[in-house]
């Protein structure tokens, strides 16, 4: 336990605890919630938490990030294979928003962001020329030929796959042709695929191996988000080499969308009226979706708790050196307030009330909040 | 002796065929070219002993023979069918050695020719989707599955909001499908201020966030103003600051230039230079879809107050495009008509194909698509579908690769469409033979 005994932990509790205090009190002054009685289930939510987070250390966070969070999105590991393994694994449809998310998160944080515009529909170029083949390897010839465009040299398709390769972690193999039969010259083929051990991986859902015929072929399950998640083992394993992941907005990027999950997974449940609209609006799917407050989005409520928050997954997901990396500055700010409304289609607005859809890591982590509440109240 | 060719083409340079009797046929070429292939195939399957299925060297030899007959004098053609024939012999081939030591070679025969029957049978609908006067038109796969799709989709109405309206009703089941009809993946072409003042183009990840952050800024922090047309009434306003304020190193900076262009197309305006505010036409749909409530305040003036869902406003950008389709810009008409291409072939190979059938590969192939899809893209503009403008849709080899790309990232809810255009063609078909 000596980790939780140092005095930045500390800190870093009692600043969220402030920040709760500061919420409350803003929370009294406005009152956004058309539902009766959702302020007052806010406010005490609220002062739960005040009650309860800062006990055994903070307890709460610890396993709400360690466990739950790092577990499904961002394992805490050295080992790109287990890490890759981990958030496929946490895959359900609604959490692929959540992952999609994230990346979005970079292409927003960023004006030259690691996945650009133009290469987010690359990723999916991507996936199309792994379907093509029944190798499961892709060739920087077929790439240039999908790709290419013949009014535009070369070395631009070749620059995006090379940084695409990079950023996913995919392996390349050379493959020289004595005499080629167009220009009987000597030509090099480059072919890209998955690590070893990675298709041991897939091999479970998205890619089919026929041994009979020698082919593999993707499922179709191999979707973008494959690479979404080999691109976030990648940053999760390098999460100390703060350049090699792009350095302080990614960081801050990654603790704010977390924090979201977080804050979003703490709101209380509220219950309406049943003549109440909403009821009946077909988007709203009562068994995999509920009510929560809205004003804890409200930007004075939202910015006390949220940037303390977000130095605490820092801290917890990149120890000192990430945290020292989530200052307070105004970018930092702006960033973070550019996250307050991702997430949107598992924090849906339905006739102006904020509905979460109840999917696992929000569920999970609620779960954990009220384990420990009912042992306290227990004790 | 000039060894220039010539051209064989009759028509001025420059002016493409744009008539519906030259893109029917283009549109049929290659489809009449696959049908034979895949007959005389199940003929020959059908007329071999079954035993004989085993020697996977025998089926070589049928294919090299077969090969042999080839008597299309147009080499495009005649490539495309040798690639087609050496596709379908390929597949059965992979088929009979996957399954050879599983399942009775009888069966597999059996099996093989089921699936060249329903593949026939697929391409025989795509072949007679519609005719070549149009005679019957409303009896035609093509129109009927376009206005089927674009009900749900992309409706037409006398007004903005009818067709509003009916966007909504299908928004529960197909929301994500409406969403992604906006979304061409080609975006970052697009400007969001066009120098053809009208043009309206489709919407990028960052102007579909903005849009998201508008919705969520109108139910949690809005202001009040007066309602212009209306005495004694208050709308709901929000500061185009706070929409703008969180973006950094000017990566949002051709959104906020062009807020008024980007306002108009989500029914909103510009107010005092500084309020974002729902325009007169929209107050009423939005009250009439109780995204807006009124409340008697107690100086008698009645308040409006927002109670927005993520498709308020993307829906009305959708019925907005809709509405004007004659102003899309090049890269939605293109993906528009991509998309509704797509779902009819889609369509039609769900309803006939069964999910197991081998053939389904050569169906989705890259090669197969874009000898299809185009022409389909192209018909499918005619005025009497959806009356977009057909010489946008682009011809180049390049540009078709990156449209086609991105079949690969369809989502799952065109997939649950994709279904539902299979059963409709299903019953349609049984209402036919059954008048």
């Amino acid at each position: 336990m000596t980790e939780f005994q140092d005095s930045t932990w500390k800190n870093l509790l009692n600043n969220f605890e402030i920040g709760l205090t500061k919420a409350v009190e803003e929370l009294q002054k406005r009152d956004v919630d058309n539902i009766p009685g959702a302020k007052e289930a806010l406010i005490q939510r609220l002062n739960n938490m005040k009650l309860h987070f800062p006990k055994n250390e903070g307890e709460i966070f610890v396993k709400s990030i360690d466990d739950k969070i790092q577990n499904s999105f961002f394992p805490n590991t050295k080992e790109f294979v287990e890490a890759f393994a981990k958030i496929l694994k946490s895959r359900t449809h609604e959490q692929d928003f959540i992952i999609n998310e994230l990346l979005n998160g970079f292409v927003t944080s960023k004006a030259k962001a690691i996945a650009s515009g133009t290469q987010g529909p690359i990723i999916d170029r991507m996936v199309e020329a792994f379907s093509k083949r029944n190798d499961f390897h892709i060739v920087d010839y077929q790439f240039f030929a999908m790709f290419g465009d013949p009014n535009k040299p070369r070395h631009y398709v070749k620059k995006q796959l090379e940084e695409l390769i990079n950023m996913f972690g995919l392996i390349s193999k050379e493959l020289v042709v004595e005499k080629d039969v167009r220009r009987s010259e000597e030509k090099i083929y480059t072919f890209y695929t998955f690590p070893d051990e990675i298709i041991k991986i897939l091999e479970e859902k998205y890619l089919i191996i026929d041994e009979e015929l020698g082919y593999a072929y993707v499922s179709e399950s191999f979707d973008r988000n494959v690479f979404i998640c080999m691109f976030l083992a990648n940053i999760a394993v390098n999460r100390d080499n703060i350049e090699k992941i792009g350095g302080a907005y990614t960081i801050n990027g990654i603790s704010a969308i977390f924090a979201l999950i977080l804050l979003l997974s703490f709101m209380p449940k509220l219950s309406v009226d049943e003549t109440s609209p909403i009821l009946n609006d077909p988007n709203f799917d009562k068994e995999n979706m509920s009510i929560i407050p809205k004003s804890w989005m409200m930007k004075q409520v939202l910015e006390p708790l949220f940037e303390p928050l977000i130095k605490i997954i820092a801290y917890r997901l990149g120890g000192g050196l990430w945290f020292s990396k989530v200052i307070d500055s105004e970018i930092n700010k702006k960033i973070h307030d550019q996250i307050r409304f991702l997430i949107k289609d598992v924090n849906k607005w339905i006739l102006g009330q904020l509905c979460r859809v109840e999917i696992p890591i929000f569920i999970e982590i609620s779960n954990i909040f009220t384990e420990i509440l009912v042992g306290y109240q227990e004790e | 002796m000039s060894y220039k060719k010539k051209s064989t083409r009759t028509i001025k340079p420059g002016r493409k065929r744009e008539k519906w009797t030259d893109i029917f046929p283009r549109y049929l070429t290659f489809i009449s070219h696959m049908r034979p292939i895949l007959r005389e195939t199940r003929r020959i399957i059908s007329d071999l002993d079954a035993d004989l299925l085993l020697d996977t060297e025998i089926l070589d030899k049928i294919r090299q023979e077969e090969e042999k007959r080839n008597i299309r004098k147009v080499r495009a053609l005649s490539e495309f069918s040798a690639m087609y024939r050496s596709n379908v012999y390929e597949i059965i081939k992979d088929f009979i050695i996957k399954y050879r030591e599983k399942i009775p070679i009888i069966d597999i025969k059996d099996y093989i020719i089921e699936f060249l029957y329903e593949s026939v049978n697929a391409l025989n609908v795509l072949r007679h989707i519609t005719n070549p006067d149009e005679i019957n038109l409303q009896e035609t796969y093509l129109f009927i599955l376009v206005k089927f799709i674009e009900e749900k989709l992309f409706p037409k109405g006398a007004n903005l909001k009818i067709i509003y309206e009916k966007l909504l009703q299908h928004s529960h089941e197909f929301y994500e499908c409406q969403r992604h009809l906006l979304q061409p993946h080609t975006f970052y072409r697009e400007k969001l201020e066009s120098s053809d003042f009208f043009e309206i183009p489709g919407m990028s990840p960052r102007v579909y966030q903005i849009i998201n952050n508008i919705t969520s800024l109108f139910n949690l922090d809005p202001n009040f103003g007066e309602f212009p047309e209306q005495e004694n009434y208050e709308i709901p306003m929000i500061l185009k600051n706070d929409v703008f304020s969180p973006y950094i190193d000017s990566i949002a900076n051709p959104e906020e230039e062009a807020i008024d262009k980007l306002a108009e197309r989500i029914g909103l305006r510009i107010i005092d230079g500084i309020f974002l505010a729902p325009q007169e036409d929209f107050v009423d749909i939005l009250l009439a879809n109780n995204f807006l409530r009124e409340n008697k305040q107690s100086d008698g003036t009645i308040r409006m107050y927002p109670q927005f869902s993520n498709e308020t406003l993307i829906l009305y950008y959708l019925a907005f495009a809709s509405q004007r389709r004659g102003f899309l810009s090049k890269e939605l008409i293109n993906w528009i008509a991509m998309n509704f291409a797509f779902l009819i072939y889609m369509g039609i190979l769900k309803w006939k194909l069964s999910d197991e059938n081998i053939c389904y590969s050569i169906f989705k192939d890259l090669q197969t698509n874009e000898k299809v899809l185009p022409y389909l893209m192209k018909l499918v503009c005619f005025p009497n579908y959806l009356g977009l403008d057909k010489m946008k849709i682009r011809d180049s080899v390049q540009y078709r690769k990156e449209i086609f790309n991105f079949i690969g990232s369809e989502i799952d809810n065109l997939k649950d469409f994709i279904e539902e255009i299979a059963g409709f063609c299903e019953k349609f078909d049984k209402e036919r033979k059954n008048k």
